[in-house]
């Protein structure tokens, strides 16, 4: 535990000091939200929850692609990541750690985007905001996740930089699509029962991907 | 009796597509003892650092630290190794002081702050504390990579061209911190361009030579000691 702590307190004392990541994140999300408003300029209103879910998601996927796995690839700089792997630091408590700052790096983007997205589409601060929550939660914790696995991967292969973007998206499909179901229920107004079994399929993606980085860490951070 | 080693290696192979870097590696260091590997650049020095340390794997053969394969190492033995590599492990963005810090907690160093404190003095760096290691020279930046490789007081050290950037001061502190080391147990292997007079009586030196450790080093008897730290112990030291 004590190991875990020191590496997410590093990596928030490195954000705070550097602030690239979190500043990426905001200023991407917020230009894709804008981009998306003025493409498919909504009317207002709940007929409108769809388009404001898929804005709100494309919105998050892209922005974490350009900083979710900046805690793992920064670990390179100096060999850091070396460091970490013959450290008596347990290497799954390495992903957790990595995976817990990836997730509060995202969660500063979100709240800035949900902002935004609350302006743009002249949505109110009410409940519907309030059901949309862990269905945002749960897309986020799954894609710090997979970013911080395909980080830590594209150190090991030829071109690795290459496999965020060709892969993030492609193997995130299945929360995407459950996430936007799910935000679009609760932006329109559904009770929580509709948005259940989306909801389970993000649970599951986020079980599976979060146990994948734990168990497969070790090997990943190892060299040929 | 001799203590069992605590850095070993067995017929340790390594090849890089088709061209073999390593070839029939054996080597033992036991606790207070040196082994310092000479080779010119290329010679697969840095390579073999790697594999003793875990870090990489071997074609053919294998490395054994503190009797457990090094790929296998559990976290208490883990705790036992440190590492001087040309990558200086350290965190640009942080200060001297936070970089120890960091270490310290992965290490479970205990009383931390007096350690960290102790050793930034040691190292020539107290007045650099609350700097950050970007703003550092090489020299500055390998004499913390000291203190971070040598903080937790581990039992074998692994050090890749430890005097490299240093001044003639620094390349004396750090040929004396490595006496130290020795002189309370821990293995050291090391390499080097060139031979320089360590420890005599605890530091063999071989020459790594197309892939082989052959037992004398071509190139000892001109070693430059203009570059390297001098025969005698605490001259210029700190």
């Amino acid at each position: 535990m004590a190991g875990f702590v020191a590496v997410l307190r590093k990596d928030l004392t490195l954000e705070l000091r550097g602030g690239e990541s979190t500043l990426a994140l905001v200023a991407l999300s917020i230009l894709i939200l804008i981009v998306m408003v003025f493409a498919l300029n909504p009317a207002g209103g709940a007929a409108d929850a769809p388009i404001a879910a898929g804005a709100l998601w494309v919105a998050m996927i892209f922005a974490g692609m350009a900083g979710a796995a900046r805690t793992v690839l920064a670990e390179r700089d100096n060999g850091c990541l070396r460091a970490l792997y013959l450290s008596p630091l347990d290497r799954g408590a390495i992903f957790l750690a990595k995976l817990a700052a990836a997730s509060i790096f995202m969660v500063v983007a979100e709240a800035a985007v949900v902002l935004m997205l609350v302006l743009f589409f002249n949505l109110d601060f009410d409940l519907r905001l309030v059901r949309m929550l862990p269905a945002l939660a749960l897309g986020l914790i799954g894609f710090a996740a997979l970013a911080t696995l395909l980080a830590a991967i594209s150190g090991r292969v030829h071109a690795g930089d290459l496999l965020m973007p060709l892969l993030a998206v492609p193997m995130y499909v299945p929360a995407l699509i459950a996430g936007v179901k799910a935000s679009a229920a609760a932006l329109g107004g559904a009770q929580w029962s509709a948005m259940g079994q989306w909801l389970r399929i993000m649970i599951a993606f986020d079980v599976l991907f979060v146990a994948a980085g734990f168990i497969l860490f070790e090997h990943l951070l190892g060299e040929d | 009796m001799m203590d069992a080693p605590a850095i070993e290696a067995r017929g340790l192979f390594k090849s890089f597509g088709a061209a073999p870097v390593l070839r029939g590696i054996d080597l033992a260091i036991a606790p207070g003892r040196a082994l310092m590997i000479i080779g010119r650049n290329g010679a697969g020095k840095s390579t073999l650092l790697r594999l003793l340390a875990g870090l990489g794997a071997p074609n053919d053969g294998e490395v054994r630290l503190f009797g457990t394969p090094s790929r296998k190492l559990e976290a208490a033995d883990r705790r036992r190794l440190g590492m001087l590599t040309h990558q200086s492990f350290l965190y640009p963005n942080l200060t001297a002081r936070e970089n120890l810090e960091f270490y310290c907690a992965l290490y479970r160093v205990a009383d931390s702050a007096a350690a960290i404190g102790r050793w930034l003095e040691r190292v020539g760096l107290a007045r650099f504390a609350a700097e950050r290691v970007r703003a550092f020279s090489r020299g500055m930046e390998q004499r913390l990579a000291l203190a971070r490789a040598l903080i937790h007081r581990p039992d074998a050290l692994l050090m890749d061209e430890p005097f490299a950037a240093l001044d003639p001061d620094g390349a004396e502190l750090a040929a004396t911190l490595i006496r130290e080391a020795l002189a309370r147990g821990c293995a050291v292997a090391l390499t080097a361009h060139r031979a320089f007079d360590l420890d005599a009586g605890r530091c063999t030196a071989r020459e790594l030579v197309r892939g082989r450790l052959l037992d004398a080093p071509a190139n000892a008897a001109s070693a430059e000691r203009a570059e390297y730290p001098p025969a005698h112990p605490g001259v210029g030291a700190r």
